[in-house]
């Protein structure tokens, strides 16, 4: 495998999940506020079915990056403090393994709340 | 008799030594710049809000220790207990952990000679020292801030609070978070470019992957801060309105800003003390920290993670239910990487050789406290368990055990830990296991009873109570116990006076701990190495040949670098050498900067608007004299 | 100095990522602030208040552009010191610091009107919108004194301390043209 690939692989692992999380968790945080607002209730928003598509695409972008970093893991089968670059790529790469779990499971449990709850209900 | 020409090695290290010689006397110290003199002013300075905030704990508690005090009357006990915030969190832990703990070691962990910008480091301290002078002159017109360490709108505006207290709090946090924001940019910067040459991101040790987590969280979470207080003192002095809904604004939006960063802070908070843990654990186990990889990323996690979970200080606001999924679901998730840390802690223990030493059993005691800490925070992560408890002293309890158990008491550890490298002298052992034990049941006492209390209905922020509620005994225990810890705490104090005098010799390593400051003398050279170190793993004092390899390097001359006042540069990712920086020397621009910015914070307080604009001016003018003074310059 | 005789990669200047980190402070303050104006938004039925006139359009959207543009000189004026051709490097500086100045003279006054006609007094709209210019503006200011400074400082002599603090500049230049397109869209919103 190429350096090159072996780097973006690497890097899309580490940062691709995080940035999809992040951008779910903004988008979700908008969609219930827009939906239940004062101004928001004029526009008619699906919430529920807008959360899961949202849920759906950060879902898919964090098993890519889980898989990316997987491969990275693989293809730099040393110890983790072996010379750089390839001791960082494999560093990184397992940190990258960690943090994508959890990720994943964030998307998860915010669509299945989002689609549970009843919408617009004060709490 | 023949005179013997001094040996390469000597004429290098003379060279150094004439190089990086500070100027003596209080004028080196109000113009240093190096991070070890910065690192000590913080340490000290930190010290005495520490003592502030623990005055003003104590004079709560003793109001409290029965029903019915009065002591102090309502408005002096508010003015206590935010202050009391302010103080630990802007003045004590924030400031020793990356100011004192952060600015002495980081640069020593990664080999270098001094952070990446040097001026700018003791302008960050001067900024807090002005900030905090700031913040306490309220005490003087006793018109301290009064409305809670996260000073809630509506209570804030103006019309129901029109005296100063609230302006020296948003312009104080304001002028702290400037000075915070410059030592978090400083340590970022420096772990980034002038790690040695070798030390790639998979060899950097853990306090300083704990060190970048909690800078970077830093740079992101305190402009929420900053624009919450300018949104303030805008509606305040100005007439603005963001708060209040008549005019279309809303009170939550106070809250949402105050906690999109005062949710990273706790992490900013509790992340320099893993870092302290995740040192005194090997070196004390004498061995590698297990699963290092998923520890570093775990630091980083917890800091990522943990902007996405604010609005679980807002469970009991009203928000809806879809909203406060997202919420839920990251802070359930948030516990995880702790989790791993502490067993990975805990195995490293385990699996190694522990020596019981004072350090190790303040990490013992900050595990088993954090580990109590947790289980009451995750609790809250249950709404409806929290909606009972909000605004209870279990919430008090909850957080006290966080930032005592678990911030504190690694800071403690480490204070005993690196005092031998600092001063050269090694600390009493038996006085040290006593003053742990002392403060661990002075907390012990202080904190756990306010779970039950807390559970009983006892509400935080009231200044007394009424007998017959079944609060009394609680209370009384509480108060003898903040007395405990006050002992315990001075006993720390006494010891290292008392050892400082005593003056054994600790020696270059009296622990063998594996990180770059065990390698150099004890205190060290201004210059730090005498080469900048080869570095193959995370833990390079226990890499026998990469030490010998030093002193080859030293022989040859081979970065040395003692043509100037020099330190390399290296890459982002794998450390390769980039470049030779030159550093400045001793500079007044700091002081200088720091002083007119005070100044003018003390003219917006009070509305001279257009004279502290000229201060600003000033401030600018201190700017382009600093900037004018290069330090290859400076180097003949 | 030593005379650097490691193998050295190229890398960008510690400089330089002292203001890539300052950068990363100041985007996140305006993140904040068309935070708040996306969170006041949803509060408000009416947003601006129906009294008070729409944004003008044509002449902020002008404004912007120009200015973005000065990324350009400002960058020649970055790869110019980096390859040590310091009176190139003086002109571009000049070039970018002349338009900088016309775009914040104008807006200044702009904006003195518009405290006139959307009194923060009145409304969150209006303190909101008044906050978020000002502070573009207080960071075009900034701006503009460092690009003058510079301006004088490469007069007559580069060095790598002045080279460094060149390429910091445009750094800084082009994430507040960034910062001001995105204030443009706050401004140009109510249209929509």
């Amino acid at each position: 495998m190429s350096r090159t690939r072996l780097e973006l692989l690497q890097w899309f692992g580490l940062f691709g999940g995080a940035l999809a999380w992040t951008a779910e968790h903004v988008a979700g945080y908008g969609i219930s506020d827009a939906a239940c607002s004062v101004a928001g209730r004029q526009w008619g928003l699906d919430a529920a079915t807008l959360q899961v598509v949202v849920g759906v695409a950060a879902g898919s972008v964090v098993i890519a990056a889980w898989a990316a970093a997987l491969i990275a893991y693989r293809a730099t089968n040393v110890p983790y403090d072996a010379p750089p670059p390839t001791g960082r790529i494999h560093f990184f790469a397992q940190a990258a393994l960690l943090g994508n779990v959890l990720f994943l499971v964030i998307v998860v449990l915010d669509a299945a709340g989002s689609v549970y709850h009843l919408p617009c209900r004060q709490s | 008799m023949a005179v013997v020409a001094p040996s390469p090695e000597r004429t290098r290290i003379e060279n150094l030594e004439r190089l990086w010689a500070a100027r003596p006397g209080l004028l080196g110290w109000l113009t240093t710049v190096d991070h070890k003199k910065i690192g000590l002013l913080y340490f000290w300075t930190t010290l005495v809000f520490f003592a502030a905030g623990g005055v003003e704990a104590l004079l709560m508690r003793t109001q409290l220790a029965t029903a019915n005090e009065r002591l102090v009357g309502p408005e002096t006990f508010d003015q206590l207990m935010t202050m009391h915030g302010v103080t630990m969190i802007f003045f004590f832990i924030i400031p020793i952990t990356t100011g004192a703990f952060g600015n002495y070691l980081v640069p020593l962990m990664i080999g270098a000679r001094d952070m990446a910008f040097p001026r700018l480091n003791a302008l960050s301290y001067w900024l807090f020292l002005g900030a905090g002078m700031f913040m306490y002159s309220s005490f003087l017109i006793h018109q301290a801030p009064n409305a809670g360490w996260f000073d809630y709108v509506p209570l804030a505006l103006r019309q129901y609070n029109g005296g100063l207290n609230v302006d020296f709090y948003a312009l104080g946090l304001i002028f702290t978070t400037v000075a915070a924001t410059i030592g978090a940019l400083n340590l970022i910067v420096t772990i980034f470019k002038l790690r040695a040459p070798g030390m790639s991101w998979n060899r950097m040790p853990l306090f300083c992957f704990a060190m970048l987590a909690a800078s970077l969280s830093l740079v992101f979470a305190l402009p929420a801060l900053t624009a919450d207080c300018i949104f303030l003192e805008l509606q305040r002095k100005l007439g603005f309105h963001f708060f209040d809904q008549a005019h279309g604004g809303d009170p939550l939006l106070w809250q949402h800003l105050f906690w999109i960063f005062g949710h990273p802070e706790v992490y900013i908070i509790v992340l320099p003390a893993f870092g302290i843990a995740t040192s005194i654990i090997p070196t004390f186990a004498r061995h590698k920290m297990v699963a290092f990889p998923l520890v570093a990323m775990a630091e980083l996690l917890v800091a990522f993670i943990g902007f996405g979970v604010w609005a679980h200080h807002m469970f009991a606001t009203g928000l809806t239910s879809t909203t406060l999924v997202f919420f839920a679901a990251a802070s359930m998730m948030v516990v995880i990487p702790s989790t791993i840390q502490i067993y990975a802690w805990l195995m490293t223990v385990n699996i190694g050789t522990p020596e019981f030493r004072a350090p190790l059993m303040f990490i013992g005691g900050f595990i088993l406290f954090f580990v109590i800490g947790g289980l009451s925070g995750i609790m809250f992560a249950a709404i409806p368990f929290d909606q009972a408890t909000t605004d209870t002293y279990f919430v008090v309890a909850h957080f006290h055990f966080i930032i005592f158990g678990a911030a504190v008491f690694p800071v403690l550890g480490g204070i005993y830990y690196w005092f031998p490298k600092v001063t050269g002298r090694m600390y009493d052992e038996r006085l040290a296991q006593l003053s742990f034990w002392l403060t661990f049941a002075g907390t012990t006492l202080t904190f756990f009873p306010m779970h039950i209390v807390g559970l009983l209905g006892m509400t935080r922020r009231i200044y007394t109570y009424d007998g017959g509620l079944g609060w009394d005994a609680y209370n009384l225990i509480e108060t003898i116990g903040g007395y405990v810890l006050a002992t315990g705490l001075l006993l720390i104090a006494f010891n290292i006076v008392r050892s400082y005098r005593r003056n054994v010799p600790a020696g270059r390593d009296p622990f063998r701990g594996g990180t770059l400051e065990w390698t150099t003398t004890s205190p060290p050279p201004h210059y730090n190495f005498a080469v900048i170190p080869t570095v193959t793993s995370p833990y390079p004092n226990w890499d026998e040949p990469d030490r010998e390899e030093d002193l080859r390097k030293l022989a040859r001359g081979d970065l040395v670098l003692d043509q100037g006042h020099e330190t390399p540069e290296s890459t982002v990712n794998d450390a390769w050498p980039s470049a030779v920086a030159e550093m400045p020397p001793e500079s007044p621009w700091p002081i200088l900067a720091a002083a007119t910015v005070t100044v003018a914070f003390f003219l917006l307080l009070t509305q001279h608007y257009a004279t502290a604009g000229a201060f600003f001016v000033l401030t600018v003018l201190a700017a382009a004299g600093w900037n004018a003074h290069e330090p290859e310059e400076a180097t003949g | 100095m030593t005379t650097v005789t490691l193998p050295v990669r190229h890398a960008h200047a510690k400089g330089w990522w002292g203001m890539v980190v300052f950068v990363a402070t100041e985007a996140t303050l305006f993140g904040t602030l068309v935070g708040t104006y996306v969170y006041l938004r949803f509060q408000n039925a009416h947003w601006p208040p129906e009294q008070l006139p729409l944004p003008p359009v044509l002449t902020p959207t002008m404004l912007t552009v120009a200015l973005v543009a000065t990324s350009v000189p400002m960058h020649v004026a970055s790869r110019s010191v980096s390859e040590g051709r310091r009176v190139r490097a003086w002109w571009a500086l000049v070039v970018a610091l002349a338009v900088q100045v016309v775009y914040l003279v104008w807006q200044v006054h702009d904006y003195v009107h518009a405290i006139d006609v959307y009194p923060p007094s009145g409304s969150a709209w209006a303190s909101v919108y008044v906050t978020i210019l000002g502070a573009d503006h207080a960071h075009v200011l900034v701006g503009v004194l460092l690009t003058t400074w510079f301006v004088l400082r490469i007069r007559t002599r580069l060095t790598r301390y002045r080279a460094v603090g060149v390429q910091a500049t445009a750094f800084y230049w082009h994430a507040v043209n960034t910062i001001t397109i995105a204030v443009l869209a706050v401004q140009l919103s109510p249209h929509l």
